[in-house]
């Protein structure tokens, strides 16, 4: 199997992005495709993935095909949070879904926990601020639901 | 139907050559098999646009919503292929779904043939319905494939299904690789969303829900969810699915308490949501007194017990004139009338008192020290409960710790024993830490070396905090010349590369009082149960004064500064104070028994510290 060669990847704008062989099997998905079809000229059609999120899940394939070997542990997980910290929301969750269908399994981990992490010990309200959602509840489904979580806002185990 | 072709061949003429294929004109005429399957029995129907990406459902019968669970406006535009997964939010189909069945569909769809066979369905809610399934592709005036027809009939299945599985991204083991374009496409099923209650500019609109729950809910708190679901009604439904908690349950308290809570919650019928909110908040704690059958004869006192499954396991004792006895007894909780069993052993462990039962993983469980009838003991016996004649069998060791009694022990991974402190035949109190690796063929006692360690104490607590740490609390400590009783509160990380132990709260002095007003006064011969999420809860024990305690107390190690709080529970405390022995059994109650002020030597009246409401939903 020739390991040298390079892949190309077509984004859903039609962009084509060339990356090596070993950045490129880092997806789940590429990797059983080349598997098969070996090394091709013609690209490989990514119809979900936009090439500005492409240009970002190269940029931390080619980081993390090297990573592996030659940067300690801790240095990566800090170039991650790095990579992930001034993420707008749409950004992270196009990443996310990103990942997520090309297989990208770390890549998947970092960008959903980092949602889960901007979700944690937020009130609703705040939660709603920062993922632009509208409150759709009326003001009396609004009550009902805030008694019955009331547990989840408590400060004290009891009373 | 189920799994798309690759998209060349997405439409394709009929052939006239294959057996299967019929021969109709008009092409809305269904043919004689599809006629029997309405006459027979109420059928699902379904149709899927095949000229489309992926083979989207343009529509569903009355009957296919009232079978599987799913609405038409839930399933419209997505691919049949999510009946393949077990659960609104599987991340992969069911193992037992036969993969040759679908790729004989496949090539039917491919090559424009009729399909007939078997194939197993889920319901919404999980359940397993066994699909006996037509497919036929439609035509129109060119002979050119529009539209596939399904027509399912249906009946239960009966499986084993295995539990909801947790966190694991992986593509079906059974992906046939041909097909991977056709995968690729199916992450489309990822992109379908709901457009109610969403504004087009809200970033999380694009995400599924199988996605959402997965993948980011499953890793947030109790607390964050709930959180999380007062932000709105697509939210506020996702919280109602079982599915969410048994994964939330699984990230955040692991996959042992999950199994545990598992049998408990499918035995008594109870609401996930419910059960992870009252382990919580601990809101529904109660005090209820249990009375068995059968009873503990000869009736002894200092014995220890241990829970296996929903069992409790008592092993020793000291009986009547203070000799040591070797007796083991069982009682399950499961039963209708639980009662207590003698159990004829093979070749029981020499009989003691002050000594330690703890239950390992596989209904194994271990009893280590005490004092026998010539002196304390440094000995450690296992007893499998499964095997058919259960013997007890001594771990051979050619170095042992010192013999001791009074000493505590706890069980990490569910195969280590660690064993601490306690009281020498010389009367001299221990501060050392073993460590025995049951998993090894010829297990080794380790002593746990650490640069300083806390006084050297008996009657104290060992409870394990996750799969790594543990817990030490109160007993009676030396100090100086005297022995008091402590509150102190130690932890160890034994995944840390220098082990010692950690000062965690308490009085620093053994007898001293903290400035907490809800902190536990110092005590021994307390019991301490570890909660999931790392919580202990104290109770019981002897505290100066002799005074009885009746409170029980609460605390979170992993909080920034732990503090302890006063746990308020329902219903009638027991009366007597310490000795006691305690066991979490199904890690939801609190089994309580013996004591040194009780006057029920049978056993035949237990208390139970319910952490959860046992009542079913239904």
């Amino acid at each position: 199997m020739v390991k040298e060669c390079k892949v190309k990847l077509k984004s859903s704008d039609d962009k084509i992005f060339e990356v090596d062989y070993a950045v490129a099997i880092q997806s789940q998905i590429l990797n059983n495709t080349l598997g098969h079809t070996g090394c091709t000229d013609s690209a490989l059609p990514l119809h979900n993935v936009s090439s500005q999120i492409l240009a970002k899940v190269i940029d931390y394939c080619e980081y993390h095909v090297n990573a592996s070997s030659t940067i300690s542990e801790k240095d990566v997980k800090m170039w991650d949070q790095e990579f992930v910290k001034h993420l707008d929301q749409a950004t992270l969750l196009d990443l996310l879904m990103a990942a997520q269908y090309l297989g990208i399994h770390n890549l998947q981990e970092l960008t959903c926990q980092t949602v889960a992490d901007r979700i944690k010990d937020k009130r609703p309200e705040d939660i709603r601020e920062i993922f632009n959602i509208q409150n759709d509840l009326t003001p009396e489904e609004e009550e009902e639901i805030r008694c019955e979580n009331e547990w989840a806002f408590e400060e004290e185990v009891s009373p | 139907m189920d799994e798309s072709p690759k998209k060349e061949l997405a439409v394709r003429r009929n052939t006239s050559s294959h057996l299967h294929r019929k021969e109709e004109t008009p092409s809305w005429h269904l043919g004689a098999p599809v006629d029997i399957f309405f006459r027979s029995s109420p059928c699902r129907i379904v149709v899927v646009n095949a000229q489309e990406l992926d083979h989207p459902i343009i529509y569903v019968n009355l009957i296919f919503e009232q079978v599987t669970g799913y609405r038409a406006d839930e399933v419209l535009g997505r691919n049949c292929r999510f009946l393949q997964y077990q659960g609104s939010f599987a991340k992969t189909r069911y193992p037992l779904v036969d993969i040759r069945i679908l790729t004989e569909i496949c090539r039917c769809l491919s090559e424009g043939f009729d399909f007939e066979g078997e194939r197993l369905n889920f319901r919404k809610g999980g359940s397993p319905l066994m699909n006996r399934l037509y497919i036929k592709p439609i035509c129109n005036d060119e002979g050119i494939i529009t539209h596939f027809l399904g027509v399912q009939s249906f009946k239960e299945a009966n499986f084993d299904l295995s539990p909801l599985r947790g966190l694991v991204w992986k593509k079906s083991s059974g992906a046939i690789h041909t097909h991977i374009l056709g995968d690729m496409y199916s992450q489309k099923s990822l992109f379908v969303h709901r457009d109610c209650s969403f504004k087009k500019c809200c970033p999380l609109y694009k995400v599924s829900d199988e996605v959402l729950v997965v993948n980011i809910l499953a890793r947030l708190t109790p607390k964050d969810v709930t959180s999380l679901g007062s932000v709105c009604h697509r939210f506020y439904n996702l919280t109602k699915d079982e599915s969410l908690w048994k994964l939330v349950c699984q990230n955040i308290w692991g996959q042992e308490t999950f199994s545990i809570l598992e049998s408990v919650a499918r035995r008594r019928r109870l609401w996930w949501g419910k059960i992870v909110r009252e382990l919580t908040t601990l809101e529904a704690a109660a005090w209820r007194k249990l009375t068995v059958g059968g009873s503990v004869e000869p009736s002894c006192i200092n014995f220890s017990v241990c829970a296996v499954g929903s069992k409790v396991v008592l092993f020793g004792g000291e009986g009547v004139n203070m000799q040591p006895v070797n007796d083991t007894f069982v009682l399950d909780l499961n039963e209708d009338c639980p009662e207590w069993t003698h159990i004829n052993v093979n070749s029981a462990p020499p009989g003691r008192w002050g000594h330690t039962l703890s239950g390992l993983s596989d209904s194994r469980l271990v009893v280590f020290g005490g004092c026998g009838r010539n002196g304390l003991l440094n000995d450690a016996f296992v007893l499998d409960l499964d095997e058919p004649q259960p013997t007890w069998r001594e771990v051979s060791c050619s170095t042992r710790p010192l013999p001791r009694s009074w000493h505590s022990s706890c069980i990490l991974d569910g195969t280590k024993l660690i064993v601490s402190g306690g009281c020498t035949d010389s009367g001299a109190l221990l501060s050392d830490t073993f460590l025995l690796d049951l998993t090894m063929e010829k297990p080794v006692w380790k002593e746990i070396n650490v640069s300083w360690r806390p006084p050297s104490r008996l009657g104290h607590t060992l409870s394990v905090l996750g799969n790594h740490k543990i817990l030490m609390y109160g007993g009676l400590a030396t100090s100086g010349p005297l022995r008091l009783r402590s509150s102190d509160v130690y932890i160890m990380d034994l995944s840390e590369e220098e082990t010692r132990w950690k000062y965690v709260t308490g009085s620093m002095l053994p007898g001293g009082v903290s400035t907490c007003n809800s902190a536990p006064p110092p005590r021994l011969d307390h019991a301490a149960v570890s909660l999931p999420g790392g919580r202990v809860v104290v109770f019981g024990g002897s505290i100066a004064g002799s005074r009885l305690e009746t409170k029980v107390y609460i605390l979170d190690p992993m909080e920034e500064k732990p503090t302890w709080r006063i746990l308020y529970v329902q219903g009638r405390q027991p009366k007597y104070a310490s000795g006691h022995s305690t066991c979490l059994v199904g890690g939801t109650r609190v089994v309580v028994l013996g004591g040194h002020h009780t006057e029920d030597w049978m056993l035949t009246e237990l208390h139970e510290l319910c952490l959860i409401n046992l009542k079913g939903t239904d």
